[in-house]
């Protein structure tokens, strides 16, 4: 009887397990009630709408575009590097210095997008004062960039070349660049394309001292431009230092010395030295034309300096209290298709706000993004569910958003949709939610 | 073999006594009884006010059995006080007309009874059983229309609960031959209901659940009968009215029902010291309960059964037979067979009891059919 009793428990405890859901056979055997989704689009909840421009200049980046389609646009990148050494102390505590002699120089850029379908995608080098800065202009750096260039890389040669065989240069380049896969491309002019994990490439421009002269007046400092040329889509957005420190353009010298003897014993001669130094970026921006537009009463989002546009929306009271909301998406109506490069595609970001204070309104950590296509005269729809469902669920939320471009003030790229004064076009939301379930009755 | 009896008497009345404790206390919503696909568009499942000594006959011996919740005279037999318990585990197979067939499983506690006398004539007792079982999931599979794009989409309706039949009783003993019973019933109890609709696009929509929990509430009267015509033959008759079932959500009432008249007779036969019979009719007036909802029927079931052997170890076979309250088009109708077995311990001071039944309900666009494992415990510390 024990072990029976025991067996009996046994059974019980491994029965004790649930499956009471089977595949509905309605309306027979199915509870009366059912869930109901309902799709609306509220086309006069958004109001109160503004663009606001100035939140980043071009410097202030984390790209720098180069594009030029004629008739279009036509968008310059430029840097200037720190100060180089031009005299170095051959030997620790001395005072005497020598003079320093570059033998060649590499300029590292690295290339964060460009058009995969670009033919002949080519960079070139233009001098420029070692003094510009953020007050340079097109029209005042165009003399510059229509100077011959000092240098020009093939972006799509280096790409059509076959990686290097030289496993002391592959060994070397490796060391550069651990992360790096595919092969070392090395073009006859000794310039080199690696190519990174997200697809971005690194590209070192090797320079002569005429091209890159190491100016004692100029504290070492030098500055370039650049200027893109392709068959077609002749666009790619440049990493600044912005980025991180160290990822604009950067510039390696190499270069030797001469230890003077002593005049003592063995040391009677002079030795040569080789070495090289890593510079890094002072300033980088990009200058474009033609510049933005001003803003209208129109929503701007983009260019350069960025402009934003904050949305507010009026939340109806039934969907903050009695729905769960599935879907929630903004649409956005273009006044026209955006100008530019076909590759210069771009994404627009929409964030909640934590205020509302108007344009200094800070960002909050809820937002999504869709792409907007150079051309296209296509209603632009930004998926903000999990916002909208935020806002549903807490009532105290702040119901504006920012529509800003990603990244800000990279590219001369600038979208305008109809606001709200445009009572045909206004932004909508689309709404799509299910109705609570008449839970309780049979 | 004396200590080993010993051994077992004490882990009985000892688990026994904690069980009913705690079950007493707060009925728990996995108190339920036989689910079924045909309550799901009515108020649910009827339970079952049957032990498991009855349930192993079909039910027959229920309206005389002191441990059964159906009558509050047959409390009159407890002398002692007493308490019994019974689970089960059902399988499930619904084979819905034209769909697949789908196999559930279910563990559930139906009924508790806690009885002894109060004086010599008098006995009390109380205890918990299903009065409608409210534990369902369906899952439903179709596509929508959503934004100009048909949209395959998933909903799973689930509720787990039950409304609970809490009962206070007393039984009398008028007469040498007549025990007269009265029960005050509290309706009360919950299901924890859930809604998901899952879309097969889980990028762009997101899964909507909505949860509640609906509170029921209600009360109701009985009374019984039970009348030994001679030594070997009694009768039994017994009689229930509930109040309207109010169903509440976060406090507000969400519906409310009326509830049916229930009445039955039985009758039982002992033929000798090593055999009984017994059998019985019940009605139930679902559709005056709810005259406007065409799902809802009137029910009479009836049950016949046999308990054979010894005191001490019996064996029970049953029959039964009837309607099911609730179901689309014809009254949807049921047969099961039952048998089980009895063992008492620790010289009468308790009893273990299991049964099988096999259930087939048949209704318009579906057959059910159930297998249950029935566990009964009854002490008497």
């Amino acid at each position: 009887m024990s072990r029976c009793g025991w067996l009996v428990l046994l059974v019980a405890a491994a029965a004790c397990t649930e499956n009471a859901t089977a595949p509905g056979v309605c309306p027979t055997f199915c509870p009366s009630g059912s869930i109901s989704i309902q799709d609306t689009i509220f086309a006069a909840i958004i109001g109160r709408d503004s663009s606001f421009s100035g939140y980043l200049q071009g410097y202030q980046s984390t790209l720098m575009t180069a594009a030029d389609s004629p008739g279009v646009v036509d968008s310059r990148p430029f840097f200037t590097s720190q100060t180089m050494i031009t005299r170095i102390a051959p030997k620790a505590g001395d005072t005497t210095t020598v003079p320093l002699v570059v033998d060649s120089i590499r300029l590292r850029l690295i290339v964060a997008r460009r058009d995969k379908q670009a033919t002949n995608l080519r960079l070139k080098l233009f001098p420029l004062p070692v003094t510009v800065d953020s007050t340079w202009d097109f029209a005042s750096l165009d003399p510059y960039f229509t100077a011959p260039p000092v240098d020009s890389v093939s972006i799509s040669r280096l790409l059509a070349t076959a990686g290097t065989t030289d496993t002391a240069i592959t060994r070397f380049w490796r060391t550069v660049c651990s992360a790096c896969i595919d092969s070392v491309r090395v073009d006859s002019a000794g310039n080199v394309l690696l190519m990174q994990a997200d697809s971005s490439v690194i590209v070192y421009v090797k320079l002569d001292t005429l091209e890159a002269p190491l100016s004692a007046p100029d504290s070492g400092r030098v500055a370039f431009g650049f200027r893109v040329a392709a068959d077609s889509f002749a666009s790619v957005s440049l990493v600044t230092e912005q980025t991180s420190a160290g990822s604009g353009p950067q510039l390696n010298w190499y270069y030797h010395y001469t230890i003077p003897p002593k005049g003592t014993g063995a040391d009677t001669i002079p030795r040569d030295t080789s070495t090289s130094r890593l510079i890094s970026t002072r300033f980088d921006s990009f200058v474009f034309n033609p510049p933005s537009a001003a803003i209208d009463s129109n929503l701007t989002v983009g260019g350069v300096p960025s402009a934003r546009s904050l949305l507010r929306v009026a939340l109806p009271a039934f969907l903050h209290d009695s729905i769960d909301l599935v879907r929630a998406t903004l649409i956005l109506v273009p006044v026209s298709p955006v100008r530019g490069v076909p590759s210069d595609s771009f994404a627009i970001e929409g964030r909640n706000v934590t205020t509302d204070l108007g344009a200094k309104s800070p960002l909050g950590t809820t937002f999504n993004s869709t792409f907007v296509h150079i051309g296209s005269a296509d209603t632009v729809r930004i998926e903000l569910t999990n916002l909208v469902r935020a806002w549903t669920l807490d009532t105290t939320q702040v119901t504006s958003l920012f529509l800003r471009q990603l990244p800000e003030a990279a590219s001369y790229t600038q979208a305008r949709f109809y606001s709200s004064r445009a009572p045909a076009f206004r932004p909508s939301l689309h709404v799509t939610y299910v109705k609570r379930f008449g839970f309780g009755a049979p | 073999m004396k200590t080993a009896v010993w051994r077992l008497g004490g882990w009985a009345v000892r688990v026994g006594v904690i069980a009913a404790v705690l079950l007493a206390a707060e009925p728990p919503n996995r108190l339920t009884a036989q689910d079924s696909q045909f309550g799901i568009k009515g108020l649910g499942t009827p339970g079952r006010w049957e032990s498991v000594r009855a349930r192993s006959t079909g039910g027959a011996f229920a309206p005389f059995d002191a441990f059964s919740p159906l009558t509050d005279a047959s409390l009159a037999d407890a002398s002692r006080m007493s308490a019994s318990i019974a689970g089960g585990t059902s399988w499930r197979t619904i084979e819905p007309t034209g769909a697949a067939q789908a196999s559930l499983r279910a563990t559930r506690f139906p009924a508790l009874v806690i009885a002894g006398p109060l004086t010599r004539r008098i006995v009390m007792g109380g205890g918990f059983a299903t009065y409608l079982d409210r534990t369902f999931g369906v899952m439903i599979q179709d596509t929508i229309n959503l934004r100009g794009v048909q949209e395959p989409i998933t909903d799973e309706i689930t509720s787990d609960g039950a409304v609970s039949d809490l009962r206070l009783a007393a039984a009398a003993r008028l007469h040498r031959r007549i025990a007269l019973g009265f029960g005050f019933h509290m309706l009360t109890g919950s299901s924890r209901v859930i809604a998901t609709r899952t879309f097969a696009d889980s990028t762009n929509y997101r899964t909507s659940t909505a949860r509640d929990e609906v509170a029921y509430s209600g009360t109701g009267g009985s009374a019984s009968l039970l009348l030994d015509v001679t030594r070997d033959v009694r009768l039994a008759g017994w009689l229930r009215s509930d109040s309207r079932l109010r169903a509440d959500i976060g406090g507000r009432q969400v519906a409310e029902n009326n509830l049916p008249l229930t009445y039955g007779a039985g009758l039982q036969w002992r033929a000798g010291t090593q055999a009984a019979f017994a059998g019985t009719v019940m009605w139930r007036n679902w559709r005056a309960a709810s005259p406007a909802d065409s799902n809802s029927h009137d029910t009479f079931n009836w049950s016949v059964g046999a308990e054979l052997g010894s005191l001490g170890t019996p064996m029970r076979f049953g029959v039964r037979g009837g309607q099911l309250p609730f179901g689309v088009g014809k009254t949807p109708s049921e047969v099961g067979y039952s048998a089980g077995l009895g063992r008492q311990f620790s010289g009468g001071r308790g009893r273990l009891d299991i049964g099988l039944e096999r259930l087939e309900r048949k209704g318009t666009g579906l057959t059910e059919r159930v297998w249950t494992f029935l566990v009964g415990l009854t002490v008497r510390p």
